[in-house]
């Protein structure tokens, strides 16, 4: 490989865990740094260049949403929360403090690669302000304000471009409902989550080929929506082994 | 006898002296009346009336002065010489002895009767209360139950404030909320030197007494000394004299003894303390369930991650065999984990921790995310989805919902043949959203039906070929009754597959929306 491998930082207490992502992670291209607490964490993002920073939230010295928030006060490098099932209302908490996304543990190394593969992504994309963003058939142009489907036009309202607008700065990953709400509607209506689910279903009935099952626009319970890493959409079997 | 002078006692003494004083000047006029008239010599056995009256009415000294007045009156006005005190006549003092013999006698008897009576009056109403108490330990349902009675019990008999702890830390919660006031430091230590000290030591009673700072005395006793779980009594007793704490002692020994054999006969104190050993195991059992699975679940997150890095392994790729156990390890692990969600939400469930986040979802929504989930399991059979396009939101936590259709469709996966059709349709009816699943499989008998929603229900029939720890459905039905909803199930008979139906409620406001949805 002729470009530098990414830096990954991983944030866990769990020597085992650690063992196992720096493991995946390596065989996947990825240089890895580790460290075993906030402090150590905070620390390791500070001293040296990191491209991404994966944080377990049960540390022993401090909560990991204390440490999202140190690292986020100066630096915009992706973060990947390891978060449990059943916690949506801290999950949502921390994608408002900014952490780019979440996996619930136990997770799988494929899981996680995409997730990272997906942020990094839309690292480079603002950094090099690409104006486009492909979902399977779906085409966001940023830069003139279209939206293409299959080669088609489509004609979407102000609002449901917006949305998608939103969705697509943070293609592949989640984006929570009071997010949405607030970009699209003003922080007014950030509590009228029912404007969004409406909206969220017609606007699949333009954009997704089975919108009973979708696969551009997908769903993540509790928290918000996402829209779906390009190679999701593109075979939808694909998704991960999401267990828990 | 003693007798003490109290000042109500000197007016009832003096009370009756001065009735005497009337009755014997009654009397009298009485024999003047009949000396006057029908010519009696002597009518003085008369002033035995006077006596007996007393005698019977107000008690000795009363009898004794009515003698006294009935011989001075006899001497002044009947016996010779005439109006003086003299007394001359042997006849008068053997009325005298006859007077005070008759007076003694007789006041006595009365004064016997009377306690006699007092007392049975007294027993009468003792033995009510111990009937009323009886009866209603009798239909006393917990321990709190009948450590009221015994309270109001003894709060009747004995007339004083009564406070009943089952044990010491429940006098320091209970005593606040109860007597308004926190008990006093002194009572308290004793109630815990009680509790603290063996079932079989017997309680001291001359050290029950404990005096306050304020001069109050409390009694401090456990109310059976042989049974420890009957608790611990308090009881302020005011200000009393030395006599009258050991007047209330004798009443308290008696009370709580005619309680105490009440509770024995009823077999309370082994109810009482099989209840709290079924609660302590309960508790037990929760936190051992919970801890357990929180332990299980961190070592399984570093398998299921290691045996994911190993099976797509470079190095694996060319070992196919080695590759398939990492595979092996891999589902292994994710079923296992599985399981022990299934512990973690259970145990959740039935400490009542699900505090379920309500917010509009779409059901569609919940139904595709749930199907997501089960699509490994679902692989071998047909799904079909039946939607309406105009389904209404419905406010619920969507991801209990979720987690309850994850059980549902498992469940149905489980119990139907592979290349069976599972069949999910959704329709809103009469403000309620109602989601079906039906399979072709196993069905249920008559039987069988009620008996699925019981925890660690398994099919009877099917068991042998199907895992699980029968714990799905009755989460399924938890989270869904959490959200206000409602879970059936219904089954033509075995082999002839099944339905599950959950109804959810729909606000008024949903529909409200769906037509008020205008962009811009």
């Amino acid at each position: 490989m002729s470009e530098p491998a990414p830096i990954v930082l991983i944030v866990d207490d769990e020597i085992q865990i650690r063992r196992f992502l720096r493991t995946g992670l390596e065989l996947n291209g990825f240089a890895v740094h580790e460290a075993g607490t906030g402090a150590e964490a905070i620390r390791a993002a500070t001293l040296r260049p990191v491209d991404i920073v994966i944080v377990d939230l049960g540390l022993p010295d401090m909560d990991g949403s204390d440490v999202v928030e140190r690292i986020r006060s100066w630096s915009t490098v992706p973060i990947i929360v390891l978060s449990v099932r059943s916690a949506e209302a801290q999950k949502v908490r921390l994608l408002e403090m900014g952490a780019d996304d979440y996996v619930v543990k136990p997770f799988g190394i494929a899981e996680l690669l995409a997730r990272v593969r997906v942020a990094l992504r839309r690292q480079s994309r603002a950094a090099s302000g690409e104006p486009s963003v492909t979902v399977g058939p779906l085409t966001i142009d940023l830069a003139s304000r279209t939206v293409i489907l299959n080669g088609q036009r489509l004609t979407l309202t102000p609002k449901e471009y917006r949305l998608l607008q939103v969705l697509a700065q943070h293609a592949g990953n989640v984006v929570t409902h009071q997010h949405l709400l607030k970009e699209v509607w003003g922080s007014v209506h950030m509590q009228d989550t029912h404007y969004l689910r409406i909206f969220v279903r017609k606007l699949r009935q333009k954009i997704e080929p089975t919108p009973d099952s979708p696969k551009i626009l997908v769903t993540e319970l509790g928290v918000g929506y996402r829209l779906a890493h390009n190679s999701e959409a593109e075979n939808g079997a694909t998704a991960p082994a999401t267990v828990g | 006898m003693s007798v003490t002078l109290s000042p109500r006692r000197l007016r009832q003494e003096l009370r009756g002296i001065l009735l005497t004083l009337g009755l014997v000047a009654l009397v009298t006029v009485a024999i003047f009346t009949f000396v006057w008239y029908v010519g009696l010599t002597r009518g003085t056995i008369a002033y035995l009336v006077p006596v007996l009256i007393a005698a019977i009415r107000w008690g000795l000294i009363a009898a004794l002065f009515a003698s006294a007045c009935g011989v001075a009156a006899s001497a002044y006005f009947f016996f010779p010489p005439l109006y003086s005190f003299q007394i001359r006549d042997p006849q008068e003092v053997i009325n005298l002895l006859l007077y005070i013999i008759v007076a003694v006698t007789v006041s006595q008897l009365a004064s016997r009767l009377k306690r006699e009576l007092e007392h049975s009056r007294r027993r009468e109403i003792d033995l009510r209360d111990l009937y009323a108490f009886s009866r209603r330990i009798a239909v006393a349902f917990d321990v709190h139950e009948i450590q009221a009675a015994i309270e109001d019990h003894l709060t009747t008999v004995i007339q004083r404030e009564v406070l009943l702890f089952a044990s010491a830390r429940d006098a320091a919660i209970a005593a606040e909320k109860r007597a308004g006031a926190a008990l006093p430091r002194d009572v308290y230590a004793r109630i815990a030197a009680i509790d603290a000290s063996g079932a079989e030591s017997q309680t001291d009673p001359a050290a029950a007494n404990v005096t306050v700072s304020n001069g109050d005395v409390w009694l401090v006793r456990a109310v059976s000394p042989k049974n420890r779980e009957f608790g611990v009594v308090a009881i302020n007793l005011g200000k009393p004299s030395e006599s009258s704490i050991d007047d209330m002692h004798v009443r308290v020994d008696a009370v709580l003894a005619d309680a105490t054999a009440t509770l024995e006969r009823l077999g309370i104190a082994q109810a009482i303390n099989e209840a709290r050993m079924r609660a302590e195991t309960e508790q037990l059992r929760e936190a051992l369930i919970g801890s357990v699975s929180h332990e299980l679940r961190t070592p399984l997150a570093s398998i299921l991650g290691a045996a994911t890095v190993l099976s797509t392994a470079p190095a694996l790729a060319a070992e196919p065999k080695l590759q398939a156990l990492a595979l092996d390890v891999r589902s292994e692990a994710e079923r296992l984990n599985n399981d022990i969600q299934n512990l973690i939400d259970a145990t959740r469930i039935s400490s009542d921790t699900i505090k379920p986040r309500m917010e509009w979802a779409d059901p569609a929504d919940i139904l595709d995310t749930a199907l997501e989930r089960c699509r490994k399991r679902l692989a071998r059979h047909k799904v079909t989805l039946n939607l309406p396009q105009d389904l209404p939101l419905v406010h619920v936590d969507a991801v209990l919902v979720k987690q309850a259709l994850v059980q549902v469709f498992d469940n149905a996966a489980k119990y139907s043949p592979p290349g069976s059709t599972i069949t999910v349709a959704a329709r809103a009816r009469d403000g309620r959203m109602i989601l079906n699943v039906s399979d072709e499989g196993a069905g249920l008998t008559e039987a069988e039906l009620p008996r699925i929603w019981d925890r660690f229900a398994r099919g009877g029939r099917t068991a042998m070929e199907t895992s699980g720890s029968g714990l799905g459905l009755w989460i399924a039905r938890s989270f869904i009754d959490a959200n206000g909803g409602k879970m059936n199930a219904i089954s033509d008979g075995p082999g002839r597959g099944m339905t599950m139906s959950i109804e959810l409620p729909v606000p008024q406001a949903a529909i409200h929306t769906m037509e008020n949805d205008q962009d811009e």
